[in-house]
């Protein structure tokens, strides 16, 4: 279980912020008391018991993306402050103080092990002794089921056998929201219904899920025994094997194209796929990869990050709008996260999914 | 605030119903989703970084609270309330992003807090005259991101870089470690947008100089948000550099790198990045140098041919004072960790307390302030450390940066005070100036007088003039209304 360590969050509560610039939550509120430090400070007031759990403690707390852009200048190697922040605010659940807007949410998902109520979008596909578990996540199956759909496209041109199964939620919700029991409870019955179907490779376009399988399950006992893939590595795996050939024209375009990636915060800064999604990219006929003004580790949150844009659904719309400023115009926008094209497509930009574009241009 | 918190230095607050008034009548100017009350946001803004406040929040203790926080997002709005701060008699902290180091931003005797953080454009940027308008309340390390994606460089780069505002530079006289190239953010400030107390806004003019009587606009630099509210300023800025030199030159003794430094101001030079360290700070630093030598860390930048020929003009001047050259590695480790403060947050924990006086001198006594300023802090009882280095040079003098680590036990407020005593006793003593970029906040307010002579007396006069209600950041710059803070 995660627990809050004391020293690495007065590292945090002591400096004078140095990493604030890279927090896009202090940057689209200017409110000191969610700047990292801030947090930081009332966390660790709270953990001293200087100060007591309030609804305005936690939501100030809570304001955090766990995007890691604090991370980009931390001058402690071990400090991870959105863990912090998170183990921290967990008693504040036993205390009775909730975060804004989520209990018809934390309701969903101990009733439907989904954040987002029954599902309706499930899309079970199965072949014998499959090699490979598709892992779609909450948000795919609830918002995108093209970007499923797109995935599952891909594996049978590749000549995956693959299988994608009645999911329940990874578990991460549960533990944002401060209920670690339901948390585990979740990550139990993945592993068993995970172990079931005999796959050895478990592939997740969820980077949400992806971190949790990896950087939670075995703090909760449930370590899984499949190698965890994200989707651009594996995608480009198959890319690199030759199952993927990407030389289609797409009929609706000139022969060039613009394209730029954002970058979600997981996968550059936790797993650091910064050059896979951008190899897959630039495999595709025609297309030219533009950056934008903030790529790679030091990509910026879209605003969806932690659950965060069910608490706090104005901010995220900040953010979002202050991230697509950063990308130059007249390109199409392609990310590799459901919470990213989410976050970004509620604010007007289309955009799509890695695998969706992939899709589009493999035999 | 809950009672586990106890508040130090509050001097006194605003009553309750003259506060709702200001409260209500501040909603219509900014918005009632502009204003806060929330223990949160009030917590958030009692402090800075003054190690005075980071010891008392080890002990659970706050400085003062203010009662109200708002976020104006246009100067219209800031003159609005600070009109309505008057006429109410409320007191008004200006607030940026925290790093000031003397506690500018206590909240003293309550009231509001104006956190001007949504004040963050770019306003225009000029590439004919190389200017840019930029409102005060923009994170420094995003300005010069911006810049760059224009091509230009806004020259200052602070060790606050990235915790620290465009207005909080301006209120404090600023100065960026590539300060001997671009200058302090004084030499930046073309022209100022301000607002005084009684809500007038006044603008001058972005035109390279004037004699048109004194640049009033200029009167807000460095006042620390107690003349009134610097909402946006026209800055300077400069082509990102064709060329960059990096290198490092050790000199047996401080004096000789001093000397060569001298030197090289004389014929001309303007390295970007001038710092000369003890040997102490130089063994810190660079551990492959070893601490008995002084390294001098030098970059040069601009046009190439411009750099060339500096770079040459500095080699002859270090060479003729017996330095040895070190190469460019060690400048291109200090770029690297120029911004790492973490030793500060890790020796807190430790009980230390640790604090740097940053002071500035003429050449003829830039090394006897070095060596009085040391000895005093050394000679304070439970001192570890008083290690120093110069790092913005200017062709009459240089800024000395002194640090100072002590384990006084309990009693670390008085420490601290003693600490600060001695460095000021010895610096005044010196002929030195008190203070070269950090500012005056709170604490350095007692030496103020000292430091001015017959000159604070004006500034008293400034201050009654334009604040007659004193509303604006009560007890800073030494300008009075401060009981329970003392030497």
């Amino acid at each position: 279980m995660g627990q809050v360590n004391m020293e690495q969050l007065l590292n945090c509560a002591y400096c004078p912020n140095m990493c604030r610039n890279e927090c896009p939550v202090v940057q689209a509120l200017g409110r000191e008391a969610v700047a990292p430090s801030g947090k930081a400070r009332t966390a660790a007031l709270i953990g001293q018991g200087y100060l007591e759990w309030s609804e305005e403690m936690l939501e100030a707390v809570a304001n955090c993306l766990a995007c890691r852009g604090c991370t980009i200048h931390c001058p402690f190697d071990e400090l991870n402050l959105c863990d912090e922040l998170l183990f921290s605010r967990i008693p504040a659940r036993n205390k009775g103080v909730s975060l804004p807007g989520i209990e018809p949410y934390l309701n969903n998902l101990r009733k439907y092990s989904s954040p987002y109520g029954q599902k309706t979008g499930s899309v079970i596909k199965r072949h014998q002794d499959p090699e490979v578990l598709v892992f779609n996540g909450c948000t795919s199956l609830a918002n995108n089921p093209a970007s499923i759909e797109a995935a599952a496209s891909l594996l049978e041109k590749a000549g995956v056998s693959f299988c994608m199964i009645e999911e329940d939620c990874c578990g991460y919700p549960a533990e944002a929201w401060g209920d670690l029991e339901l948390a585990c409870q979740l990550a139990c019955e993945n592993k068993r219904k995970f172990t079931e179907t005999g796959a050895s490779i478990l592939v997740t376009n969820c980077p949400e899920c992806w971190s949790v399988f990896n950087n939670r399950y075995p703090g909760w006992e449930q370590t899984l025994p499949l190698q965890i893939m994200d989707g651009p590595s594996y995608f480009l795996q198959l890319i690199r094997e030759g199952r993927l050939k990407p030389d289609l024209e797409d009929p609706g375009a000139g022969n060039e194209f613009k394209v730029s990636y954002h970058d979600p915060c997981i996968w550059a800064r936790t797993a650091e796929k910064i050059d896979e999604p951008r190899e897959i990219l630039r495999s595709i006929p025609g297309l030219l990869l533009k950056e934008p003004a903030a790529f790679g580790t030091g990509t910026r949150c879209c605003g969806g990050g932690s659950m965060f844009q069910l608490s706090f659904p104005g901010t995220a719309s900040a953010i979002a709008r202050r991230r697509l400023d950063e990308f130059p115009g007249n390109t199409s926008i392609v990310t590799a996260c459901p919470f990213c094209r989410e976050g970004l497509l509620q604010n007007g930009y289309p955009v799509k999914e890695l695998v969706e574009l992939l899709d589009q241009y493999c035999k | 605030m809950d009672d586990l918190m106890q508040t130090v230095l509050q001097e006194s607050r605003v009553e309750q119903s003259r506060l709702e008034r200001y409260t209500r009548e501040a909603a219509l100017i900014v918005g009632e989703e502009n204003l806060s009350d929330s223990k949160a946001d009030l917590l958030a803004t009692c402090r800075d970084y003054w190690p005075v406040t980071t010891v008392w929040m080890g002990e659970g203790k706050i400085p003062a609270l203010p009662q109200l926080v708002v976020w104006p997002h246009k100067t219209e709005e800031v003159a609005g309330l600070l009109a309505l701060a008057e006429k109410e008699n409320i007191p008004v902290t200006p607030y940026g992003e925290g790093s000031g180091a003397l506690g500018g931003v206590i909240p003293l005797k309550g009231g509001i807090t104006i956190d001007l953080k949504k004040m963050n454009r770019v306003r225009w940027l000029d590439e004919k005259n190389l200017l840019v308008n930029v409102e005060s309340g923009l994170n420094g390390a995003l300005y010069e991101e911006q810049l760059n994606r224009a091509g230009y460089t806004g020259g200052h780069f602070p060790q606050s870089l990235r915790c620290s505002t465009v207005g909080g530079w301006l209120s404090c006289r600023a100065a960026g470690q590539f300060s001997t190239r671009y200058g302090k953010i004084e030499d930046m400030a073309v022209a100022l947008e301000a607002v005084l107390p009684d809500g007038t806004i006044f603008e001058g003019k972005g035109v390279p100089r004037t004699a048109t009587g004194p640049r009033v606009d200029h009167l807000m630099l460095g006042s620390e948000g107690t003349l009134g509210i610097i909402t946006a300023a026209t800055l300077r800025i400069w082509p990102l550099p064709e060329k960059r030199h990096l290198v490092t030159y050790t000199f047996d003794k401080l004096e000789d790198g001093l000397e060569a430094i001298r030197l090289f101001m004389r014929a001309g030079t303007r390295p970007a990045v001038v710092r000369l360290y003890d040997p102490q700070e130089t063994g810190n630093h660079f551990p492959e140098l070893g601490d008995q030598v002084c390294a001098l860390v030098l970059l040069v930048e601009g046009a190439q041919k411009i750099v060339e020929a500096e770079a040459s003009v500095i080699e002859d001047c270090t060479r003729s004072l017996g330095a040895k050259n070190a190469g460019p590695e060690h400048v291109e480790h200090w770029l690297e960790k120029r911004f790492n403060i973490s030793v500060a947050s890790m020796l807190f924990q430790k009980g230390a307390v640790l604090d740097t006086i940053e002071v500035t001198t003429n050449w003829h006594n830039a090394h006897s302030t070095y060596r009085a300023m040391q000895e005093a802090l050394i000679g304070v009882e439970s001192t570890m450390l008083a290690s120093g280095h110069y790092s913005h040079v200017y062709p009459e003098g240089a800024a000395l940066y002194m640090t100072t680590v002590g384990f006084p036990g309990e009693d670390k407020v008085s420490y601290y005070k003693k600490i600060w005593q001695a460095a000021m006793d010895a610096c005044l003593a010196q002929g030195a100036a008190i203070s070269h970029h950090h500012g005056v906040g709170l604490h350095r307010g007692n030496w103020m007088a000292e430091e001015h002579g017959a000159g604070f007396f004006v500034l008293q006069k400034i201050k009654s003039a334009l604040d007659p209600n004193r509303v604006m950041n009560p007890g800073k710059l030494g300008l009075g209304e401060v009981q329970k803070w003392a030497r």
